[in-house]
């Protein structure tokens, strides 16, 4: 499974790298290395949303660093 | 440095600035549609058919100076392709010039395997839809009149990555290519160009953010003899990054990390490939996927500093400035844990530098972090001599053959003997660009240009040893593997 997160300068403050680093704990904890690729991607656009820019697999996501853990394990660990 | 870019270096460093200038007094937005008008006034082309295909360039290049794809077309990889500028060399590849005489001999004809060779009133003409390609009839004229023509991006790509659409437009096979950037600086057009995050980086460092640069193993010479280290740090300084740091440590980092796992290889008799070239690591990941339990765990020396800088200050936000355009999707690897969160390229960070009137000067070098075989992790070799040195400041009697690989394409050949099981060497150092680093696709100074100036600036540097280097300044507590 594709994860991808921005790291343009708008999802930067608005705490794209607590999600990252969330993110590589939760891959790690959860054992799931083999299964889910984490990218980063310059800026597409869609800075207008609230969150950080968060795709998997292709579908765009809007998401806050406090809701992190509950979204990895809805649109990741349920999708696996 | 002779090249056949020097005008469209000037275009793009020019878009670069004014992009940077633009972002620094954080009027992009509402200027970003003027930049064309302003750049190309006209009303008499420069280079192209007409001002309005010149300035449709010049707003493709400006969106992938601020990192987005040159078209609409939203897509992952660095190296990109402006549509606008790409000028549909011919395809055809074997023609036949002017020199034919249309012989009695015809030796192009009688070489033909394929058919492809008829004679027209003139001369000889070869069928496109015929021709395998293979060279034969170029080879056979006594009078070199075979040209072949091969468009100069496809020619230096060296995984076969570059096709055309059906207009003849460059096409970039993304699950091919390998960031190494090649391509960028041999298309005589400037067709061909990378995303850059310097607006990002201009945009946090003017919201107040903790930037700290990490500059290459490979700058120092790239500048002349009078531009070190400390130069850098002060005109970084100067356009508001926090703080700079050598990546020369970080190559002792990764060649002390790299000893340990190499010293139990070899032990195990396990063959075993470098990881610190990331367009070598791209080529490994995409194209030999079943080397990847030879590839060593060992994360790049950029990766080490970063971890080191962020070890002791969380918050940091870390940029690696050097000659490489694969260290950009060295960032965007997020399964590796505490990298650089961006890359610059020399010209890209040079940009930013100019767009506020500040240059490298010309300062002592009071400033040295890395021992010499960790500067020298730039050159080709250099990876090879900074572990055999941990070798020997460990103690460990081996003296392993590495087989040294200058450049994408003897990568290439040495991992297709590792895959068969026929590489006649321990180790495998792979660097993509020929010469190392100080050859990348960004470098300012050819290799040879630069030496003099290199062998001057690292000659002056103390001579002290890798390992007490790095007990000396905490980093040989840094985790060093990749997970």
């Amino acid at each position: 499974m594709k994860v991808t997160i921005c790291i343009g300068s708008a999802c930067h403050l608005k705490g794209s790298r607590e999600i990252i680093k969330e993110m590589q704990e939760l891959v790690a904890a959860n054992g799931v290395k083999d299964k889910v690729d984490l990218n980063g991607a310059f800026c597409s656009g869609n800075c207008v949303k609230e969150g950080v820019c968060v795709t998997v697999d292709g579908t765009l996501h809007s998401l806050k660093p406090e809701d992190c853990s509950e979204f990895f394990n809805k649109e990741i660990l349920g999708r696996l | 440095m002779v090249t056949n870019d020097a005008t469209i270096l000037k275009v793009k460093h020019d878009v670069l600035r004014e992009v940077a200038k633009l972002a620094w007094d954080g009027k992009l937005d509402e200027c970003r549609e003027e930049m064309p008008y302003k750049m190309i006034p006209g009303p008499q082309a420069q280079f192209r058919c007409c001002i309005y295909k010149e300035r449709e360039i010049i707003r493709q290049r400006v969106r992938l100076a601020e990192g987005k794809c040159p078209s609409g077309k939203d897509s992952i990889n660095v190296v990109q392709v402006i549509g606008a500028a790409c000028e549909e060399c011919p395809i055809a590849s074997y023609v036949v010039t002017d020199n034919c005489r249309k012989c009695m001999g015809k030796a192009c004809q009688n070489s033909c395997n394929f058919g492809a060779i008829s004679m027209d009133d003139t001369r000889a003409h070869i069928d496109p839809s015929k021709c395998k390609e293979c060279g034969k009839c170029a080879q056979a004229c006594p009078y070199s009149a075979i040209a072949h023509l091969e468009r100069p991006c496809k020619k230096v790509c060296p995984v076969d990555a570059i096709t055309y659409d059906e207009y003849g437009i460059c096409v970039i096979d993304e699950k091919k290519c390998i960031q190494c950037g090649a391509c960028v600086h041999s298309c005589p057009f400037g067709a061909i160009g990378t995303k850059t995050f310097m607006v990002d980086i201009i945009r946090l460092i003017n919201a107040g953010k903790r930037v700290v640069a990490m500059v290459a193993p490979a700058t120092e010479g790239q500048f002349g003899p009078d531009i070190t280290m400390a130069s850098w740090r002060t005109a970084l300084k100067k356009i508001g990054f926090a703080d700079m740091i050598e990546v020369g440590l970080g190559g002792d980092m990764t060649a002390a990390a790299e000893a340990a796992e190499w010293a139990e290889a070899y032990k195990e008799g396990k063959k075993m490939t470098t990881s610190c070239c990331p367009a070598f690591v791209n080529m490994i990941k995409q194209h030999f996927p079943m080397l990847l339990d030879n590839m060593s765990t060992t994360v790049s020396p950029m990766c080490a500093v970063s971890r080191l800088v962020k070890e002791k200050d969380p918050g940091t936000i870390t940029v690696f400035i050097g000659p490489c355009i694969a260290k950009k999707s060295e960032t965007l690897d997020l399964n590796i844990q505490g990298n650089a969160d961006y890359a610059l390229t020399f010209g890209e960070v040079r940009a930013m530098m100019r767009a506020k009137d500040v240059e490298l000067e010309p300062e002592e070098n009071s400033y040295q972090d890395s021992s010499v075989f960790g500067k020298r992790f730039g050159n080709g070799g250099g990876v090879t001599a900074a572990v055999v040195e941990c070798f020997e400041e460990m103690g460990e009697d081996i003296k392993p053959e590495v087989m040294k690989c200058n450049g994408a394409a003897e990568c290439k050949k040495a991992l297709l003997l590792m895959k068969v099981g026929k590489l006649p060497a321990d180790f495998i150092e792979g660097m993509a660009c020929v010469g190392g680093c100080v050859g990348g696709p960004s470098k300012h100074k050819a290799e040879l240009e630069a030496k003099k100036a290199r062998d001057t600036l690292i000659g002056g540097a103390d001579k002290r040893k890798v390992l007490e280097n790095l007990e000396k300044l905490g980093a040989d507590k840094v985790h060093m593997h990749r997970s």
